[in-house]
């Protein structure tokens, strides 16, 4: 079956024969342009038809500088030559005379002084010049390659050596020759059939009709395209979508609030102790701002109170100081259950009727040490359920839910203590890749010393978890540094497989 | 959260479980909340425990524990006490920062090495959890028979309190004695100690503000000067046999815990505790506290938070199985007698965990919460995510940035200044106390974050067409937090041939999309180049501003190629 061919590829193959030509001697046997006869000739190698070799010859050529120093001499050596003569192997001699001597001037002093002093001729200090009597210049290498740098032969220390010195070029060329292989002769012997085709649908042939008359030429249809990036969501992003997604439909609403908020909304209604450690510079960003304004002033006391002497009849509280003044210095929040605080308040919305769930996925900043999993700035994952009775099963439950949204099976729950629920639960699940063992969130209810004060006479139980983290177990991601902030690199950004 | 070391022989021995191995015991601990984290090179578990726990900070506390875990214990247990003659008297000198103190005596102890470095062990994580560092509450341990009392009646014929020895607490000048401080060989006045001893310099800190030193004394002299260091004269040693313990702090019912837990241990050591008189100038308390409390826990509480019906025996069972006594006073209600050493118990709600915890937490089954709710995201939260589809549909790549920054790449780098009447500048909410430079205040803008993630990349593939959406804020005192935050979406266009217009085309396709007016008067501003920037005004609003960046802004992002850009406040679009 004859092989299909474009006009200019035909050419090339009927040109080429088994002794080797260059492109330039095709271009002259087609009567093509050589980048016409370049692009045949490739195309035609990777159809296997031809052969290319491919030569790298260097062209040495003498700068007119080089030229000039080639039958006048490096001016080092004349500055030898000359120092010699007026004896400064012996002595030292004024170094004016001796360039005077050596009929050197302007910028070739320079060139003859620093090039002296290189190559260890002599010395020159304090207007005088020696010159070591042991050293040959009729020896000096550079002087002997220019004198031989056109036939090449010359080492490659002192052929840098002149082109730093702008005395010498050194230019490569790469030359293509071209064969034709056997697979080329089996498709000549089976005939070639010349058809260009239409490159190129246009609209001009679509409205005349013409598209019916032509062929369309043939595409490498398996070769790799130009690549295109467009634009993408950010995979932690795209992660916090996909936990807004499951949220909304298990009936969680979602919460919004201040990044810098007040230690009253932050730590207080959480029941964090003012002296507790983690309330410290150490753990937490203070802003440098006046103290916050406009707490609700009923909610404030009943915090107080709540502190001071706990809640209920058997309620103790902590013997820790309390000042408002900590409850209002700015911070920028450490965890997003601030929000939680505002909205069970009332403060954020109107007051919440059981039963109620609602969730945030935003930003919290902890005065970490940075590492691999740790940033000062990270999403939190925050969720909490309000209904007349909550038990540790209905935790449970809910939290099995939402992980195995996620591939996170086999949930288990190790007691744990935080400050602000009883009882609480540290969250394991199962890797969905490894199968570790693994801290997926913490969990529990919500204190009486939390709620009360809040007027909540019902049950709610929260949960927190770190967005990042659940991004590096769906995604295998290892080192959160090179996914938030602004040392990621846009070629994972580019590539990074989507997150659905 | 706190690490304890514990030898694992030892505590076989504590428990009387000599049969259980190594493995055993890493898994009974784990039961209890106690996190195996290593072994040290004697081979002692290094063990993690929950912050509220401090009852197990020595090896005694975590034994005891596992003995009500394998049912050996139950119910509340106290250590038995005799009536000393020991007094601390409370001078009215001593410092207003530093008011309290507390003490007991143990006798009769026999403690080798190992003992003894537990007891300092459990000393040094009491300072560093209860005691917040030493500055809430500070623990000396002193040999008895190194003190030497003064019977209160032969200095004051007032006082009728006391007929046996005592010693004193007041506050001295910082020169106003001198005494030898441990691993010292020296006599320091305490003002010296702070400098030239290497624990006063380390805790120099806790009283800096202090005019006068709180001190203790007997008949001998100063013996001890805390929350610093105690003398070498009353050092403890394995020859001790009975032992002075006071403690001194800003909240007696801390210092009185701290105690606590410390007899509990020197109890389980063999010690006999005996109780001291702690003289205020006001009022007189015997010390230590092993005093009890009851809680009253409702029976319907209890099966409300674990989902699970249970009878009144297994309640009382598992409440005595935690260390608790429990009785049922009516149908509905137990009084439950908690152990004085359980610091972290304040509410009801405490035992029914303990409770939850005997029982098996793990053991209850999951289900899905039986009550109907309705979910949706808010307003901002749509929008948000509706104008980064759309950048990214007009081929932005979205990014994440920090919201902390520097001032540099804030202001100096964009040529800004905090005061400039431009967009950006603003009086920055600063970090008080910052982690580095890098971050030190919370961005005003978005923009510098941007162009750093293109200084970050400029051995990537070009066009780089970035954008982010992203919380910047300002100093402002009308707020109530005095902090005006807002959400702002930065573009770039980075390319050999960006121009105004590339910029201004994308903007004017995010206005089309979510149909507001859009305007650009010329404006001036410091980070972009003149007669080539202008402000975004939409629907008649000034929110941003757009415009080719200036050479030295890219120049000072290592940027080698022209950058068009935009920002505005993104609720604009709303």
């Amino acid at each position: 079956m004859p092989t299909r061919l474009p006009e200019a590829q035909a050419a090339v193959l009927e040109a080429a024969s088994t002794d080797e030509q260059t492109i330039d001697d095709l271009a002259d046997a087609t009567d093509l342009p050589p980048e016409t006869v370049t692009g045949a000739v490739y195309d035609l190698a990777e159809r296997g038809f031809l052969a290319i070799e491919e030569t790298t010859t260097t062209d040495v050529a003498l700068t007119e500088e080089g030229d000039r120093y080639r039958t006048e001499g490096l001016p080092e050596l004349r500055l030898y030559r000359a120092a010699v003569a007026a004896g400064a192997d012996r002595t030292p001699q004024p170094l004016g005379d001796v360039l005077e001597a050596a009929d050197l001037e302007g910028a070739t002093v320079d060139i003859a002084l620093s090039n002296y002093a290189r190559k260890d001729y002599g010395s020159i200090e304090a207007g005088e010049i020696s010159a070591d009597p042991d050293r040959d210049p009729s020896t000096d290498a550079e002087a002997a390659a220019l004198e031989a740098a056109t036939e090449g032969g010359i080492d490659d220390d002192t052929r840098e050596a002149l082109v730093r010195r702008d005395l010498l070029t050194v230019e490569e060329h790469t030359t293509r020759s071209v064969t034709l292989t056997d697979a080329g002769i089996d498709a000549l012997m089976e005939g070639i059939d010349r058809r260009d085709g239409v490159g190129q649908l246009t609209p001009a042939l679509l409205t005349a009709g013409d598209w019916r008359d032509v062929d369309f030429a043939e595409y490498n249809v398996e070769a790799d395209a130009e690549t295109v990036y467009g634009g993408t969501i950010h995979p932690l992003r795209q992660t916090a979508e996909r936990v807004k997604d499951v949220l909304t439909g298990m009936g969680f609403q979602e919460m919004a609030g201040p990044h810098a908020d007040s230690e009253f909304w932050i730590n207080d209604c959480l029941f964090m102790p003012q002296d507790h450690p983690a309330r410290t510079h150490w753990d937490q960003f203070a802003l440098d701002v006046p103290p916050a304004t406009d707490l609700p002033e009923d909610l404030l006391d009943r915090v107080r109170e709540a502190h001071r002497n706990g809640v209920g009849e058997d309620g103790e509280g902590y013997h820790s100081p309390w000042s408002e003044a900590v409850a209002r210095q700015v911070d920028l929040r450490g965890h997003t259950t601030s929000l939680s605080m505002r909205y069970l308040s009332g403060a954020a919305t109107d007051d919440i009727d059981p039963p109620a769930r609602f969730f945030s996925v935003e930003k919290a900043y902890r005065n970490d040490t940075i590492d691999a999993t740790h940033l000062l700035e990270f999403f939190q994952i925050e969720g909490w359920v309000m209904a007349e009775d909550l038990s540790v099963r209905d935790l449970m439950g809910t939290f099995t839910e939402f992980y195995e949204h996620f591939g996170i099976t086999d949930l288990r729950f190790k007691p744990t203590y935080n400050p602000y629920t009883e009882p609480s639960f540290e969250l394991f699940g199962h890797h969905p890749t490894t199968g570790d063992l693994i801290e997926v969130g913490n969990s529990g209810l919500f204190r009486p010393e939390v709620l009360d004060p809040l007027e909540v006479d019902c049950d709610v139980m929260a949960w927190g978890l770190a967005l990042e983290r659940l991004m590096m177990l769906m995604t295998g991601a290892e080192d959160i540094r090179d996914v938030h902030g602004t040392l990621v690199d846009l070629a994972f950004l580019r590539s990074e497989e989507v997150v659905y | 959260m706190p690490v304890v070391e514990v030898d694992p022989d030892e505590l076989r021995r504590l428990t009387g479980h000599t049969d259980k191995t190594d493995d055993d015991l890493r898994e009974d601990l784990f039961a209890l909340g106690l996190e195996y984290e290593g072994e040290t090179a004697d081979g002692a578990f290094e063990l993690e425990l929950e912050s509220d726990r401090l009852d197990r900070l020595s090896p005694t506390g975590v034994a005891r524990s596992l003995r009500y875990q394998y049912g050996d214990d139950r119910g509340v247990y106290r250590p038995s006490t005799t009536a000393g003659d020991w007094t601390i008297e409370v001078e009215d000198s001593v410092p207003d920062q530093r008011p309290y103190v507390t003490g007991a005596i143990v006798r009769g102890l026999d403690l080798d090495q190992a003992a003894l470095d537990a007891i300092l062990q459990l000393q040094e994580k009491l300072h560093a959890t209860m005691g917040r560092d030493r500055a809430k509450g500070a623990i000396g341990i002193h040999d008895l028979t190194m003190l030497k009392g003064t019977p209160l009646q032969g200095q004051d014929p007032e006082d009728t309190v006391a007929d046996g020895p005592s010693i004193t607490y007041r506050g001295i000048a910082p020169d106003g004695d001198r005494f030898v401080p441990l691993d010292s060989d020296a006599e320091l006045t305490p003002e010296a100690v702070l400098t030239d001893h290497h624990i006063g310099s380390e805790y120099a800190d806790l009283v800096a503000d202090y005019d006068r030193y709180p001190a203790i004394y007997d008949d001998v002299g100063l013996f001890s000067f805390p929350p610093v260091v105690n003398g070498r004269r009353t050092e403890v040693s394995t020859d001790s046999r009975d032992l002075f313990v006071e403690l001194t702090g800003t909240d007696q019912w801390t210092i009185d815990r701290m105690a606590t837990i410390l007899c509990y241990a020197l109890d389980a050591r063999g010690g006999q505790i005996e109780t001291v008189a702690v003289e205020y100038p006001d009022r007189t308390l015997d010390r230590p506290d092993l005093e009890t409390r009851v809680k009253h826990v409702a029976h319907d509480r209890i099966e409300a938070t674990l989902g699970t019906t249970l009878d009144t025996e297994t309640v009382i069972d598992l409440l005595e199985r935690s260390g608790h006594d429990a009785e049922a006073i009516d149908p509905d209600t137990y009084a439950v007698t908690v152990p004085p050493y359980r610091v972290d118990v304040l509410h009801p709600v405490d035992l029914v965990d303990d409770l939850g915890r005997a029982y098996g937490f793990n053991n209850l089954v999951p289900r899905y919460p039986d009550i109907g709710t309705v979910g949706g995201r808010h307003e901002p939260s749509r929008h948000e995510r509706a104008v980064r589809d759309r950048l990214t549909g007009l081929g932005f790549e979205d990014l994440l940035n920090f919201v902390l920054t520097g001032r540099n790449t804030n202001f100096a780098a964009m040529n800004l200044d905090p005061t400039d009447d431009a967009y950006g500048a603003h009086d920055p909410a600063t970090i008080t106390e910052p982690y580095s430079q890098a971050y030190e205040l919370v961005r005003t803008w978005v923009l510098p974050s941007v162009l750093s993630v293109l200084g970050n990349n400029t051995h990537r593939a070009y066009p780089q067409d970035l954008a982010e959406i992203g919380v910047a804020a300002h100093v402002d005192t009308d707020e109530p937090t005095n902090v005006a935050e807002h959400r702002a979406v930065a573009a770039v266009l980075a390319r050999h041939d960006a121009s105004y217009e590339d910029a201004r085309s994308r903007l004017q396709a995010l206005a089309r999309s979510f149909d507001v007016g859009l305007a650009t008067p010329a404006t001036t501003h410091p980070s972009f180049i003149d007669g080539r920037v202008a402000a975004v005004e939409l629907e008649g609003a000034r929110v941003g501003v757009i415009g080719e960046l200036h050479p030295s802004v890219l120049v000072g992002f290592d940027l080698e190629l022209p950058v068009a850009a935009f920002e505005f406040d993104v609720a604009a679009l709303r």
